[in-house]
């Protein structure tokens, strides 16, 4: 434990240096504004300025990513209070009692506790991923080939029991990503897989232009400027600060979303979407008045502000002790550490002590910045929601495309970013979810090195994933989750998943 | 029989699967003791094909096609052209007049704004950013034929 102190004392060190702590400024206020601005949600955020990242060292790159990360959470919550639109999906059960208090004109208190809320949420997750993850990554050593194989189809099972939309689309969308993964050289045998004699195929299809087209460009695509219709409450600055009564009503509300989120975030999958609708599930079935949900209760906009957040920093827990991406996101983020030489998973806390640590304490400072910043510059990024989304778009192409021909200088990125764009608006219209495709691209090289490892280790014997206790403990999860998921199936019980669609229709629950 | 929407997206996924595993004829898919190149992604193909019957299956719980909505599909389509217009003449070009152009039309053709102030909007946010990636950042752009 002293140990962990003395590392985390470098690591604020590194944090609070005046550059490093300028990007983690950057990061926070440019991860607002794109939480803020409906349309762009932090994957494509952060894809979109990885460039940016490049004349950087990998410590600053990834304080300045993970700080667009986090921000875009708090920045969610402003469209959704003031205007009714979900910054970003995480952002959704906000828009219900958020809205309905700045109808009220509580519209500053809302903020308030939004932003209070969120930063406690980060603050907690941070502190218990600081005592996480670093003897995680002690017992994450010890993994052989059986273990990541069995940790990477317990992820793909989770994700696809936890996410949003249905089981079967959601696998669908893993196996669309794992295809896609494996274009390019088998790295085992050298073979060139589906790149049509194409060089810029044979290392494969890149995350950065698949992510940048389906939920930048995508989205767009889905979005014509006519129907981004905006009606936005202005909070006036002294109505800031919620009653003695208000924070009353956040302060459980908070301390509930705040452990619920953590443990969620940890679990692959939209954690930070699911752990805001759990949490007004949850607030609404604690409440003594229920049926003020949906009017203004502060204890709906409170839990799921308070969960999305401390789910983003759970996030954090896998990525930095196993090296595996829980979400798209986190994924994107290896993806630029990469960039810059630096490897994900247990031998990071080791081989980059100041990238590890400089990144978990420029959490705390972010989480910090965050807060003065969010409430302080509100009328700002109202004035920002003012701008017409006609001349926004055609701006966010504009990124979209630097965004991704900087990466490799390639433009064969960006035509794969324009086809992706064009599959991201067809999933959209038959509500398919295109977050488990990134995943499953982004694991398929994994998985496919360690399943085949551990075949020939075991000469072709399956039981390899029975016979070794981490791996046999992994799979039991994974096959009691796939029985609970296919009791529901067969027998169509409305499960959680249904009921998350019924709230985002804005249907009553049944 | 009303067609519906998982109809067609199931279709679609069982024809992607078989697709795949048309093009992996060549992959040697090896045995179990030593998997090939065509070991996962065969199976991948395979799954997606059931994923996809079984969505078709079940087509019956998602809604009818003819009632999705495709009033943006001209707008999307649109902006597809003009980006793919850019896109081709990214390279050639360099990022200033690519982006230019792209903005450009953007907004007059289908946002249907004045050529002035679409002028005006264009050149300023395109030579900010430039001066932001290359100046500030220090990250060069794509330069077109005058150099920049």
């Amino acid at each position: 434990m002293e140990s962990t102190f003395l590392s985390l004392a470098h690591g604020f060190s590194v944090a609070l240096a005046p550059a490093n702590a300028w990007y983690a400024f950057l990061g926070c206020l440019v991860g607002t504004l794109v939480g803020v601005l409906p349309g762009i949600g932090p994957l494509a955020g952060i894809s979109i300025l990885l460039p940016v990242t490049f004349g950087l060292n990998a410590t600053q790159a990834i304080i300045m990513l993970a700080g667009i990360y986090y921000g875009s959470q708090y920045g969610g919550s402003t469209t959704s209070i003031l205007m009714r639109i979900p910054g970003e999906a995480s952002s959704v059960m906000t828009c219900i009692d958020g809205y309905a208090m700045a109808k009220k004109g509580r519209a500053g208190a809302a903020l308030c506790i939004a932003a209070v809320g969120s930063w406690v949420g980060g603050t907690f997750g941070v502190l218990v991923l600081t005592a996480v993850a670093p003897p995680l990554a002690t017992i994450a050593v010890s993994f052989g080939p059986p273990e990541y194989t069995a940790l990477l189809v317990l992820g793909l099972i989770f994700l696809a029991y936890m996410s949003s939309s249905s089981l079967i689309r959601t696998l669908l969308m893993a196996c669309l990503g794992l295809l896609l993964g494996m274009i390019g050289i088998d790295n085992m045998t050298g073979h060139f897989r589906y790149s049509f004699d194409l060089a810029e195929l044979g290392d494969g299809i890149g995350i950065v232009p698949v992510a940048v087209g389906l939920f930048g460009l995508g989205e767009i695509l889905s979005t014509p400027s006519a129907s981004a219709v905006r009606d936005i409450v202005s909070p006036r600055l002294r109505e800031l600060l919620p009653t003695r009564r208000e924070w009353n009503e956040a302060a459980m509300p908070i301390t509930r979303g705040t452990v619920l989120g953590f443990i969620i975030g940890i679990i692959p999958g939209s954690a930070h979407v699911i752990s805001s609708f759990l949490s007004y599930a949850i607030e609404k079935r604690v409440s003594k008045h229920p049926e003020q949900f949906g009017k203004g209760a502060v204890a709906g906009v409170a839990g799921p502000e308070t969960a999305n957040n401390a789910a983003s920093t759970g996030a954090f827990v896998p990525l930095l002790a196993l090296g595996i991406p829980t979400s798209p996101i986190t994924a994107v983020l290896i993806g630029a550490l990469m960039i810059h030489g630096v490897s994900v998973g247990p031998m990071l806390v080791n081989e980059h002590p100041d990238v590890f640590w400089g990144f978990v304490a420029s959490m705390y400072v972010g989480n910090l910045m965050l807060l003065v910043l969010n409430l302080p510059l509100v009328s700002l990024f109202v004035t920002v929601l003012r701008i017409p989304y006609a001349y926004l778009y055609p701006l966010i192409i504009m990124f979209c495309i630097i965004g991704v021909y900087e990466v490799n200088n390639s433009i064969v990125d960006v035509w794969i970013m324009l086809i992706m764009g064009v599959v991201g608006y067809a999933l959209r219209k038959f509500d398919c979810d295109p977050a488990p495709l990134v995943l499953g691209l982004v694991i398929a090289p994994i998985l496919e090195q360690s399943l085949r490892q551990s075949l020939i280790m075991s000469n072709g014997n399956y039981l390899i994933f029975f016979s070794r206790p981490i791996s046999l403990g992994l799979m039991m999860v994974s096959i009691g989750l796939l029985a609970l998921a296919a009791y529901a199936f067969v027998l169509h019980r409305a499960d959680w998943r249904t009921r998350l669609a019924r709230a985002e229709a804005g249907e009553p629950e049944r | 029989m009303t067609l519906r929407a998982d109809h067609i997206a199931g279709a679609f996924f069982i024809g992607f699967g078989l697709l795949v595993l048309a093009l992996s004829g060549d992959l040697p898919t090896g045995n179990l003791s030593m998997p090939g190149s065509g070991f996962l992604p065969k199976i991948a193909a395979v799954l997606t094909i059931f994923f996809g019957g079984v969505l078709v299956l079940r087509a019956g719980e998602s809604k009818p096609f003819e009632t999705l909505s495709w009033t943006d599909v001209k707008h999307a389509g649109l902006v597809v052209g003009i980006t793919a217009a850019a896109v081709a003449l990214f390279e050639r070009l360099g990022f200033l007049t690519t982006n230019v152009l792209l903005i450009l039309t953007l907004l007059v053709v289908i946002e249907r704004r004045r050529l002035p102030p679409a002028v005006a909007y264009s050149v300023g946010v395109v030579v900010i950013t430039y001066v932001l990636f290359v100046y500030i950042l220090k990250t060069p752009l794509q330069a077109g034929p005058l150099g920049f």
